[in-house]
């Protein structure tokens, strides 16, 4: 069975498109990651312009967080106070991020940009991983590494507008927050992922926040980024297919249930590495794809 | 009673015989072609086709489908350092959108190449169509290029001896053709033309209107993204955050009940 993507522009099998939804749905389901950052790349690998990949994994990614953060508000793992505060910088930045992808486009290199920062982001990502839970293996322990304040933090602490964010019981400046947001918004529109892997561990390691309190918080304002991306998407680019999104939303659901009883068979360590090596697999397809010699000198400039 | 010259008594039924066969010479070729309307909705994935009709005995047929032509533009590649970028946009236009040429032998069996080249039924032809906005010495190679981008999408399709002849009788020589409308196809008005050959000439010909539209859920979401992309943007996202909810909603009642049941 066919299904016409509208934005897009082309017709593809359902079951093609469902199978992707639910084969990021099983990694997110499997190794608690979103799976935006996978998505878009395999998109992109399917035909779908890079473009349009990007714009609607963000709207797909609206889904997904409103399912999460709604489950973590019930549990009380929001703080609503910290979240908003990002959620500032956020969608300051995802306005950046798509006035970047503006330009770019005008340029006729958003496509190249955005393979390029994805070839970047997943070689450093899927390397840091792979080696790190290598090393956790051969030392054959599952405990982590535990955290030690770094020279960062005293000059964190150091900085002005320092706020008490009661719910993560930590004090910060509200520069911190606001700067994580902004970052995390850019890379939500120029790369359609909801940021949740770099948005968590700098929570936990750099803002100090409980785990649980990090997952939820970083679900509600990722939900925003996300909402505020698609639009912004929808109205500058035209870009955003809903179509696309809302299968591949469905088939996300449907592998992260399968994900997420599959992942307690394995170790942490065993998970983190296989992981990696799909996200490293993915970049060296991308990373052939810009060296090799193309048959044809053109591409087709996409878009409404 | 006079004696009558019997040529002069022939010449009206002669007269006749020659106007009726000359009539029969122009007659446009009959063309059925169905679906008449393609209609691109949610689950399009191309179309199922029948181009069928009546010719005269002993001729070749060729069926040509033409997409309409349309100015697209076009990232040119190049190469910076070690990895390949874009440098720059081409316009190309004037080749049509999509062509498909179908016949009942091979294409150079049916026509002479001066006839192939005002058909523009091959490749060289084709070339010749292409024009850009490119500089003078890139145009070759962008028009092959673009030929050959066409041929990968699927939206040309030059040379397939596929249209079947049936037995030739007093009313003429049927011939059908069956074939799938490519996925690629976008909305517009299309050509079907049904030539008929013979000694490398086309003898006759005839033309139909094939319209492609666009209808249902994809229409109404491409239309509301090009004119009202602000709407649009904000039902993406409550379309979106509905589901979510509505996820989450069922997952935790199903899992409230599994804990009820324990």
């Amino acid at each position: 069975m066919w299904i016409l993507l509208p934005i897009a522009r082309m017709s593809i099998a359902l079951p093609l498109l469902v199978g992707v939804g639910a084969m990021i749905g099983f990694l997110s389901g499997m190794f608690g990651v979103s799976g935006g950052f996978l998505l878009t790349p395999i998109l992109m690998m399917i035909g779908i312009p890079p473009t349009v990949a990007a714009a609607s994994d963000s709207c797909q990614i609206v889904a997904g967080a409103s399912s999460g953060a709604a489950a973590h508000f019930r549990l009380g793992n929001v703080d609503v106070k910290l979240g908003i505060t990002m959620l500032v910088g956020g969608l300051a930045g995802g306005w950046i991020g798509v006035q970047i992808i503006r330009v770019l486009r005008a340029l006729g290199t958003a496509d190249f940009a955005i393979t390029v920062t994805y070839v970047l982001m997943l070689g450093g990502i899927g390397s840091y991983m792979f080696f790190e839970s290598l090393s956790n293996l051969r030392r054959g322990t599952l405990v982590p590494k535990s955290y030690q304040a770094s020279s960062g933090e005293g000059l964190l602490s150091r900085l002005p507008f320092q706020v008490d964010f009661p719910s993560s019981q930590v004090r910060h400046s509200l520069i911190v927050p606001l700067a994580l947001g902004g970052i995390v918004g850019i890379l939500a529109a120029i790369m359609g992922v909801g940021g949740g892997f770099i948005m968590l561990p700098m929570m936990v390691y750099l803002l100090r926040m409980p785990m649980h309190k990090a997952v939820g918080t970083s679900l509600f304002q990722i939900l925003f980024t996300s909402a505020g991306v698609t639009f912004l998407q929808a109205t500058t680019n035209h870009t955003v297919d809903l179509m696309l999104a809302l299968l591949l939303a469905a088939g996300s659901t449907i592998g992260a249930q399968i994900g997420a009883r599959l992942g307690r068979l394995l170790r942490g360590d065993q998970l983190k590495i296989l992981l990696a090596s799909i996200v490293l697999l993915v970049m060296i397809k991308m990373a052939v794809g810009l060296l090799m010699t193309p048959s044809l000198k053109i591409t087709p400039a996409r878009g409404l | 009673m006079s004696r009558r010259n019997p040529l002069l008594l022939t010449l009206p039924f002669l007269l006749l015989s020659l106007l009726a066969q000359t009539l029969a010479a122009v007659e446009p070729a009959k063309v059925e072609v169905t679906p008449s309307t393609v209609k691109t909705g949610t689950f399009y994935g191309g179309a199922k086709m029948r181009i069928a009709g009546m010719a005269s005995a002993g001729n070749k047929i060729i069926v040509v489908v033409r997409g309409p032509s349309a100015a697209r533009v076009f990232n040119k590649l190049g190469r910076v350092g070690p990895i390949w970028v874009n440098t720059g946009k081409v316009t190309i236009s004037g080749a049509p959108s999509l062509l498909m040429i179908f016949s009942s032998a091979p294409l150079n069996a049916c026509l002479n190449s001066a006839v192939l080249d005002q058909y523009q039924l091959d490749l060289a032809s084709l070339k010749k169509q292409v024009q850009t906005d490119a500089k003078a010495e890139d145009r070759d190679r962008l028009a092959y290029d673009f030929l050959a981008f066409k041929a990968k999408q699927g939206d040309y399709r030059l040379n397939s001896v596929s249209v079947h002849l049936g037995a030739a009788s007093p009313e003429g020589l049927p011939y059908s053709l069956d074939f799938q409308m490519p996925r690629s196809a976008t909305s517009g008005k299309y050509q079907v033309s049904v030539l008929e050959c013979r000694d490398g000439e086309v003898v006759n010909h005839a033309d139909v209107e094939l319209a492609v539209v666009e209808v249902g859920f994809p229409a109404l979401i491409a239309s509301m993204a090009r004119e009202h992309s602000s709407f649009y943007g904000f039902i993406s996202v409550i379309i979106a955050m509905a589901a979510g909810f509505g996820i989450d909603f069922v997952a935790s009642h199903v899992f409230e009940r599994k804990v009820a049941a324990h």
